[in-house]
């Protein structure tokens, strides 16, 4: 199912905990299932729970509560703006009507070629910095505007 | 102990208690839904929020723990604001369908909005509204009546031991549901109904049927396991409606079985017989009841007079009441007959002459919590014994060391330490092992065992249960219905008695029904199954799925002259009965059980009996007076009671004993071949259970019907799982889907017993073949 | 003494004759107010509690629920009902029985009903040549409620601000 690349990740994850708390280190499994996977359909969650010795249900809860995990295919680009009060008050919402606009995607959609998703996200407490987007749950990008938006997806090729 | 005020009164309670549990030590009521004195803390639900002094918010009482000096205001200003908030806050998205609701009348949620909630709602945007969930064939949802308590989530978790229900997404839109649009299979999960406060978990079969207020509530036993679960039969116009737990703490706690709790549907089956019912050539003609009796009497009559009282033999269903079995035993040897059993799924009385007294748990039933050490031998405790599988995983949970002798490795939903899975033949080999390696640790077996085990070989897991069990305190060895109705099952016994005397460990049998005990006392035994009778007196059995062989006595009992069936159901009743006498089943009479703790516990009908159907004592007892016999003069249970355990309680302890002497072992090597493991499926247990059609649809009925074996045993005999095959035993053949199952050793068939579609095969053990249809 | 003076007098005037004679013509040529039933009818209130009647939606669905609170409410115990899940899933009565010769017409049923399913119409007018004929069934009730539905809407809407 994962590769032997993945599993020895997650290997190392669960050595970080005692042996019989092996689930401790579910949300790193998940978060490495996905890096490799995409996206965590309900087999790689069978998976997971399998090889973490726990119930699906409970790694599925775990899956649905956090909302970086994608439980359906995303673009190979998931660019998720903070719409919450801060940015919002710097101009989040033109950046997000912006991007809707120019992608043709509501939030939670992915573009026909399956290039982009659009995200909406919460508060990922760089307000000062705002308006921002995070792209692919790792590169954060601030201060964004129109324009800038632009740039960034012009780079995101 | 800390001292605490609680609403002004000052009280002492045990350190580590949370305020809920001191506000119920001094009595007073803190409402609450998450809550629940068997399930762990989640104080998710906010509902039991009080004013602590000095605390700057609300505390919830569930999950605060005392303090010395603590001073608690439940219904202060400020604890009511924050109750009357969190109440508000519930409402919001719950809808207000009590009308059409099942839980409508004793419902939390309806009852503490009355007393705690606002007179109207603030509230006019639209309300969520969460899809549906199947969980089976016995829990009806409704999930957008859910308040998230979590508890079923819990009791999956906790008690029940495998998470079925989980609690996905977050916030507004958090739903409990299983995972994938799987069901719940668990044999305790009709316990969630009782659990949710309110009516987003119902039952199914009950649904929409009768409104609570309308049922009159009967306390009753169940009359399955020897379990012994306390119940309540509601009841409505002469009928049974639904079954919930009783409490009891030292038997079922608050839990109830599914099979207790849904096995009441055949309680009102199209197959209850109404009238009595009697042969005549190849017609049955339906009689009156002076008609049936005269001619059942005349007939055994005319067989006693002829051939002698032996000619005669009983067979009883050991689901039957005391009070019956008693007077049945009290008949036949009235008419000279000493032929009397209940154990017919028993293949091995040669140990009867060398027990002591009567098989039993060997402890209470509330013990088993408190075991450190437990080595089950031939039980499929889940599906036998669901509660007391319950009690042994909390045992578990608080370090105990669960040891198992099986032909499968089954799934117990808790930690098992050692296992030793070999087929059914090699059992009594590994018993030997393991009494070897405790007699090589040390410990001393009897002599005239002690002998015998030279020639053993101890493997790894004989010799990690010895040392398991020669660690620790508080020990048991657990005989389960497998082991019982094994063909050898005086040899484990034996050696059982052995290893638990070596390692000073109590020595229980898992009574496989409601009075085993029960037929015991009474004297409802005599050896093996009778295959030569002339007569035949049944009483609530159905010999074809009851019998260890059940063509072979099926063939007796289409040979013998005269049977006699009393029976609550038509089953297979005509094709050997000759006179057929409709009786009462456990809601329709009074009487006893005597459950595996030696516990006496009596009933009355919740109901009267339906059409022309009688309580069999009292069928007996009229039986007992055509034949002039002397003794049948009983006016009621009580007295048909009183008259069989005069001393009552008192008097069955002193008969209690598991202890056996002097069974030679024959321990020779496990031959080769495929060996059937025939258990008694869970919802076959007996003819109530056989007839509820909710848990005929359940998974582990469909289970029973199929025919087990494990990967690599499929791949050697060229079949394909999920095809149809052909298993033949001892010549008789049937007809089964092959399931694969990799708990299983390589050279075990797993084939229910007490099946119809296994009803032709002979013997519940022993080998097997099994080919491509 | 004066008043046996006065009982003397009053028997050869005959007191009493005049006194109730004028009484009776006083009557007599009053306006009548004899309602003439049945060529006429007293006036009713749209809470009249007559004959009950079982309502249905527009789209023809019944309405009632079967949540047996009329059941409950009922202090003559005149309501019997049974219940089931009908195909379609809903809750549904699969009996509804009005004893109408135990019924005291105190309108509880009708305060109970979350649905307006039962109401009692300004029918009085019914009868029973045997004691069974006064047993309402579900059928009955549907019939009624169907035969009068406007009347009953009516009212409903005139009583509505009251409830």
């Amino acid at each position: 199912m994962l590769s032997s690349d993945a599993l020895a990740q997650i290997d190392t994850e669960i050595a970080k905990y005692p042996a019989e708390q092996k689930q401790s280190a579910v949300m790193a499994a998940l978060r490495i299932a996905q890096t490799e996977k995409g996206w965590l359909s309900t087999e790689t969650i069978e998976f997971v729970a399998d090889y973490l010795g726990m119930p699906a249900i409970a790694v599925y809860e775990v899956a649905t509560f956090y909302n970086m995990y994608d439980l359906k295919p995303v673009g190979r680009h998931k660019v998720t703006v903070c719409t919450n009060l801060p940015c919002r008050l710097q101009g989040a919402d033109r950046v997000a009507e912006h991007l809707q606009a120019k992608l043709g995607i509501g939030f939670g959609e992915t573009t026909a070629d399956g290039r982009y998703t659009l995200v909406e996200g919460e508060c990922m407490g760089a307000c000062g910095d705002g308006p921002l987007c995070l792209h692919n749950n790792h590169k954060m990008h601030t201060h964004l505007t129109p324009e800038s938006v632009d740039k960034l997806l012009d780079e995101l090729k | 102990m800390p001292h605490i005020e609680i609403d002004g009164k000052t009280i002492e309670v045990a350190p580590g208690a949370t305020l809920m549990d001191a506000a119920n030590q001094a009595g007073i009521f803190i409402p609450h839904f998450c809550y629940h004195k068997k399930l762990s803390i989640a104080a998710n639900c906010r509902m039991c929020l009080v004013e602590v002094e000095k605390a700057p918010k609300p505390l919830p009482a569930c999950a605060t723990p005392v303090t010395e000096g603590m001073k608690v205001r439940t219904h202060s200003a400020k604890a009511v604001a924050a109750q009357k908030g969190v109440m508000e806050l519930l409402l919001i998205n719950h809808p207000l369908d009590c009308p059409i609701c099942d839980q409508g009348g004793e419902c939390q949620l309806q009852d503490l909005a009355v007393g705690y909630g606002a007179s109207a709602s603030r509230y006019a945007e639209p309300k969520r509204v969460v899809r549906e969930k199947d969980l089976g064939p016995l829990i009806a949802t409704d999930m957008t009546r859910c308040i998230h308590c979590s508890r079923c989530v819990r009791f999956s978790q906790e008690i029940a031991g495998r998470m079925e229900l989980g609690m996905v997404h977050r916030g507004e839109h958090t739903e409990v549901m299983p995972f994938l649009e799987q069901q719940m299979h668990s044999e305790l999960s009709g316990n969630v109904i009782d659990l949710c406060p309110v009516g987003a978990l119902t039952s199914k079969p009950f649904r929409y049927s009768a409104r609570t207020w309308e049922l009159s509530r009967r306390k009753s036993i169940s009359p399955h396991d020897g379990l012994g679960a306390n119940l309540q039969l509601h009841t409505k116009d002469n009928r049974v409606y639904r079954v919930v737990p009783q409490e009891n703490e030292a038997i079922n706690e608050c839990w109830l079985a599914d099979r207790d709790r849904y096995a009441y549907e055949a309680l009102n089956s199209e197959e209850r017989l109404t009238r009595p019912m009697v042969r005549d050539g190849d017609k049955w003609i339906e009689v009156d009841w002076q008609k049936a009796l005269n001619q059942a009497a005349g007939a055994l009559r005319v067989l006693r007079d002829t051939h002698g009282g032996n000619a005669l033999a009983a067979l009883a269903s050991p689901h039957q009441t005391l009070e019956e079995l008693h007077l049945l035993q009290k008949l036949m040897r009235g008419l000279g007959s000493g032929r009397i059993e209940h154990r017919l799924g028993q293949a091995d009385f040669s140990g009867d002459a060398k027990r002591q007294g009567v098989t039993w748990l060997g402890m209470p039933i509330a013990e088993l919590n408190q075991l450190q050490r437990v080595l089950l031998i031939g039980a499929t405790l889940r599906k036998e014994q669901p509660l007391i599988a319950q009690r042994l995983r909390q045992a578990v949970k608080f370090g105990a060391q669960l040891n198992v002798l099986h032909a499968a490795d089954d799934d117990l939903y808790c930690r098992v330490a050692n296992k030793l899975i070999v087929k059914p033949s090699a059992w009594v080999n590994a018993l030997a092992q393991v009494a070897k390696a405790l007699q090589e640790a040390g410990a001393s077996l009897p002599a005239e065992l002690a002998g015998q085990l030279n020639d053993i070989t101890v493997s790894d897991s004989a010799r990690a249960i010895a040392a398991s069990l020669n660690t620790g305190e508080r020990k048991a060895l657990l005989l389960g219905a497998v082991a019982q109705n094994h063909p050898a099952a005086a040899q484990l016994h034996q050696l059982v008695a052995a290893i638990a005397a070596a390692c000073g460990a109590k020595l229980g049998f898992l009574s496989p029904a409601a009075n085993s005990v029960g037929a015991q006392l009474v004297g409802v035994q005599s050896g093996p199954v009778a295959l030569d009778a002339k007569g035949y007196l049944l009483l609530g059995v159905e010999p074809e799925l009851d019998a260890h062989n059940g063509p072979e006595l099926l063939k007796a009992l289409q040979a013998a002259e005269c049977v006699v069936a009393l029976t609550a159901f038509k089953g297979r009743v005509m094709d050997y009965a000759d006179v057929v006498l409709p009786i009462a089943p456990f809601s329709e009479t009074a009487g006893s059980f005597v459950n595996m703790e030696g516990r006496l516990q009596s009933f009355h009908a919740a109901v009267t009996p339906q059409g022309e159907a009688r309580p069999a004592w009292k069928v007996l007892r009229v039986l007992g007076n055509l034949f002039n016999l002397a003794g049948f003069e009983q006016n009621s249970a009580e007295e048909v009671r009183q008259e069989a355990l005069p001393q009552g309680e008192a008097g069955i302890a002193a008969r209690l004993d598991n202890a056996i002497h002097g069974v030679a072992l024959a321990l020779q090597p496990p031959g080769a071949g495929i060996e059937r493991l025939g258990e008694v499926p869970i919802y076959q247990l007996d003819p109530l259970v056989r007839r509820a059609p909710a848990l005929q649809q359940t998974q582990d009925a469909r289970d029973a019907a199929c025919a087990w074996a494990s990967g690599a045993l499929i791949q050697r005999l060229n079949l394909i799982d999920g095809e149809h095959v052909r298993v033949r035993q001892a010549g008789a053949e049937a007809v089964l889907r092959l399931c694969r199952d990799d708990r299983l050793p390589d050279d075990v068939l797993r084939v229910a017993a007490a099946h119809p579609l296994t009803a032709g095969l002979a013997g519940r053990f022993g080998a097997i073949s099994v080919e491509a249809v | 003494m004066l008043s046996r003076i006065k009982h003397f007098f009053d028997t050869f005037l005959l007191t009493e004759l005049v006194r109730g004679m004028s009484m009776t013509g006083r009557y007599f040529f009053a306006r009548k107010i004899t309602v003439q039933y049945p060529e006429e009818r007293a006036p009713q209130s749209p809470r009249f509690r007559g004959l009950h009647a079982q309502r249905r939606y527009p789209n023809g669905e019944e309405r009632c629920i079967a949540c047996k609170l009329c059941e409950a409410v009922c202090p003559a115990l005149a309501i019997q009902i049974e219940s089931e899940q009908r195909a379609d899933g809903t809750r549904r009565t699969t009996r509804y029985d009005i004893d109408l010769t135990k019924c005291i017409f105190c309108g509880f049923c009708e305060e109970a009903c979350p649905v307006d399913a039962i109401v009692e119409t300004r029918v009085y007018e019914y009868h029973g040549e045997k004691r069974g004929d006064l047993y309402y069934t579900k059928e009955m009730l549907l019939a009624v409620g169907d035969k009068y539905e406007a009347q009953i809407a009516q009212d409903r809407a005139a009583d509505a601000r009251y409830r």
